[in-house]
């Protein structure tokens, strides 16, 4: 069955020779509806008449041969190209808009999607239609890092079709069809799994999970493309994005735990400077009052002194003028101020009684109130 | 009616020059190379792609991929020379470069994906067999994937066959052994734990010791230029009262005794217990002498 493999992939996009020639408002080539115009005038003045009663059969004939050429008209989308195969060759790529092949089956044409960027998953899938769906594929994400450690990755790879041609002609993924128009999906995944598994196993987990993303990625970016080059796979890798990077879920409490001691530590070290500036601003503020202190001291201590040895100098002064009054009428004035406040007991001697000792109870007098002294 | 007849000759000469053609031709595609049998003898090999002839009926063809084609390994545990055990898995990429050994050989794709795996395989066995487990998930992998590729084209060369590349995908540790990693893992992320918070308590300490003593320091100095200033204070007193006294030391005694006792005696909490001879009262019971001398006159 020589024609036979041309089934499946043969008219990529299951956009289908007959199926773009018969839209009705697709524009026809002019130069074919002349063609079969004339041919059919040709036809009519060469057998006039005679041959009336097979006419519409010749007709429909030539209906079927004008859909038949028609059937090479295709449309190539902009972000696709047009790979034209004659008799299975590639004779040429077109660019998006309308195009002419030679019908089936004599050309074919594959539009595999170039522009188009295409994303792949590993170690998660995001199930589009459920809320939240992304789940993760354990399989995929756990890989082992340079130093025994185990790291969980989930990361995308953003691919395009750099040439249709390398891509179809060069390359096959496992499975049905004759062509992958779609581009090699299971050897990008491949690929993209042994090259991130390359390059984590070549990092320290520390690093990986700290400053390490930017440089994984674009080691396993790097890696890739090597390697789909190497295939000449006509594929480039546009961007390789880790999505999570973080240690299993059976240790990842401790890791956080590490996490939450850093913040202890720094909670530490900020209560501690709490303190340090609740205590250290308070006591230079003490300290600040103690030097006042003294200070108020100091000049409280010469200004009353200068005050009293003023007053003693005018009091002197006036001394000098009298003395004998004047230190008697200090005395008296002086008693006279002490005796006011004082409790006072008189004791009368009486003439003879000078033998015996008066009895005075002095608890008892000081418990009386002030003023009632005898 | 009589043109007919003539028609219907016409329509079947043509439909058997077209069987004819149908089974003269065929077709290889950019993709594929093509092998030209007679009778299941393989004739000649075509492979450039386009509209190609061939005898009708007596011959027949077989289509072989010209791509490189994917040849996946199952996942397989292997002993490292270290004695440890290593869940691997590897993929390769193969070219079929001569379609008649191949067809000779393997004869269709289903046993040369067969034979082509288990060969795969037993070299991914043996070479990563006789390496240490650490040298095999980072440092020697690439070198690793070469040579196992090199092994495996000299011996696919026997079936037509190019390996283009060997890659090792998953290299994952068997369940229990990577449950002990994770308690390693676990064991130093605790150290670490603790590690820090220790970290924590020192730094805090140290930072509240420092602050205490600066704290203490400050206030000790404070008291320090206090007693100073008080020192300098009693000095200035003592020095000013001096100077006053020194002018007349007796009536200085006499005048601060007065001030004394009026400080000293101010409370209800004295009792003074008094003669009336004392100096205070003698005028209590007489008059200045003056009077006295002249009343009696």
């Amino acid at each position: 069955m020589p024609w036979g493999n041309q089934g499946g992939g043969w008219q990529g996009g299951g956009r289908g020779p007959w199926g773009q020639g018969s839209r009705p408002d697709g524009p026809q080539p002019p130069n074919l509806e002349d063609l079969i115009k004339r041919g059919r005038e040709r036809l009519r003045s060469v057998l006039p008449g005679g041959f009336g009663g097979s006419f519409g059969v010749t007709l429909a004939v030539l209906v079927v041969v004008a859909i038949w050429l028609a059937s090479g008209i295709y449309r190539v989308l902009p972000d696709e190209q047009g790979v034209v195969l004659r008799f299975g060759e590639w004779i040429k790529t077109t660019q998006p808009g309308l195009n002419y092949h030679l019908p089936y089956p004599i050309e074919t044409v594959l539009t595999p999607r170039v522009t188009r960027v295409n994303r792949m998953d590993i170690g998660f899938r995001s199930n589009v239609g459920e809320r939240g769906g992304i789940h993760d594929v354990p399989a995929e994400s756990l890989m082992l890092t340079g130093d025994e450690n185990i790291v969980d990755i989930d990361f995308s790879v953003f691919w395009v079709i750099s040439d249709a041609g390398q891509m179809l002609f060069n390359i096959k993924d496992p499975g049905p069809g004759q062509f992958d128009i779609d581009g090699p999906q299971a050897t990008v995944q491949a690929v993209a799994e042994s090259a991130m598994r390359e390059v984590i196993g070549r990092n320290l987990i520390q690093r990986i999970l700290t400053e390490g993303r930017q440089p994984v990625e674009a080691a396993t970016q790097k890696l890739m493309q090597e390697v789909l080059d190497s295939y000449k796979a006509g594929i480039q890798i546009t961007q390789v994005n880790l999505q999570k990077v973080d240690p299993p879920a059976q240790v990842i409490d401790a890791f956080r735990d590490v996490q939450a001691a850093k913040a202890d530590r720094d909670r530490s070290q900020n209560e501690a400077e709490a303190y340090r500036n609740g205590i250290v601003p308070r006591a230079r503020g003490d300290a600040e009052k103690a030097i006042q202190s003294g200070q108020a001291y100091k000049q409280q201590a010469i200004a009353e002194a200068q005050g009293e040895a003023a007053r003693f100098l005018s009091v002197l002064g006036a001394y000098r003028q009298s003395k004998d009054v004047t230190a008697r009428r200090m005395y008296i004035e002086t008693m006279e101020q002490v005796m006011r406040s004082v409790n006072k007991v008189v004791i009368d001697e009486a003439p003879g009684s000078g033998n015996v000792l008066p009895y005075l109870p002095l608890p008892e007098l000081r418990k009386k109130p002030a003023g009632s002294g005898q | 009616m009589s043109r007919h007849p003539v028609l219907a000759v016409v329509l079947l000469v043509v439909a058997a020059i077209a069987f004819v053609a149908y089974h003269s031709t065929f077709v290889v595609l950019q993709s594929e190379q093509a092998l030209v049998l007679q009778f299941g003898d393989p004739k000649r090999v075509v492979n450039t792609p386009g509209l190609k002839f061939k005898r009708p009926f007596l011959e027949n063809v077989a289509f072989f991929d010209k791509r490189i084609l994917a040849l996946e390994s199952p996942s397989e545990e292997l002993i490292t020379s270290d004695q440890k055990r290593l869940l691997v898995d590897a993929f390769a990429r193969y070219r079929i470069t001569d379609p008649l050994l191949y067809y000779q050989t393997l004869s269709n794709d289903e046993i040369a994906r067969s034979r082509l795996g288990s060969l795969l395989n037993s070299n991914v066995r043996r070479v990563l067999g006789s390496q240490e487990m650490l040298s095999i998930v980072s440092g020697e992998r690439g070198r690793l994937m070469q040579q196992i590729r090199d092994i495996l084209n000299a011996e696919a060369g026997h079936f037509g066959v190019q390996i283009v590349d060997v890659r090792i995908k998953r290299t994952d540790l068997p369940e229990a052994n990577s449950l002990a990693i994770f308690r390693r893992m676990q064991a130093e992320r605790d150290r670490e734990a603790k590690e820090n918070r220790a970290q924590g308590d020192e730094i805090a300490t140290r930072i509240r010791a420092d602050a205490d003593r600066q704290r203490t320091v400050i206030l000790a100095e404070a008291q320090k230029t206090n007693e100073i200033l008080r020192g300098e204070g009693d000095a200035e007193r003592t020095r000013i009262f001096a100077e006053a006294t020194s002018q007349d030391p007796e009536f200085y005694a006499y005048y601060r005794s007065l001030l004394a006792y009026q400080n000293a005696f101010s409370g209800q909490d004295t009792t003074f217990v008094l003669s009336p001879k004392s100096d205070f009262f003698r005028y209590f019971n007489n008059l200045p002498e003056s009077v006295e001398r002249g009343r009696a006159k």
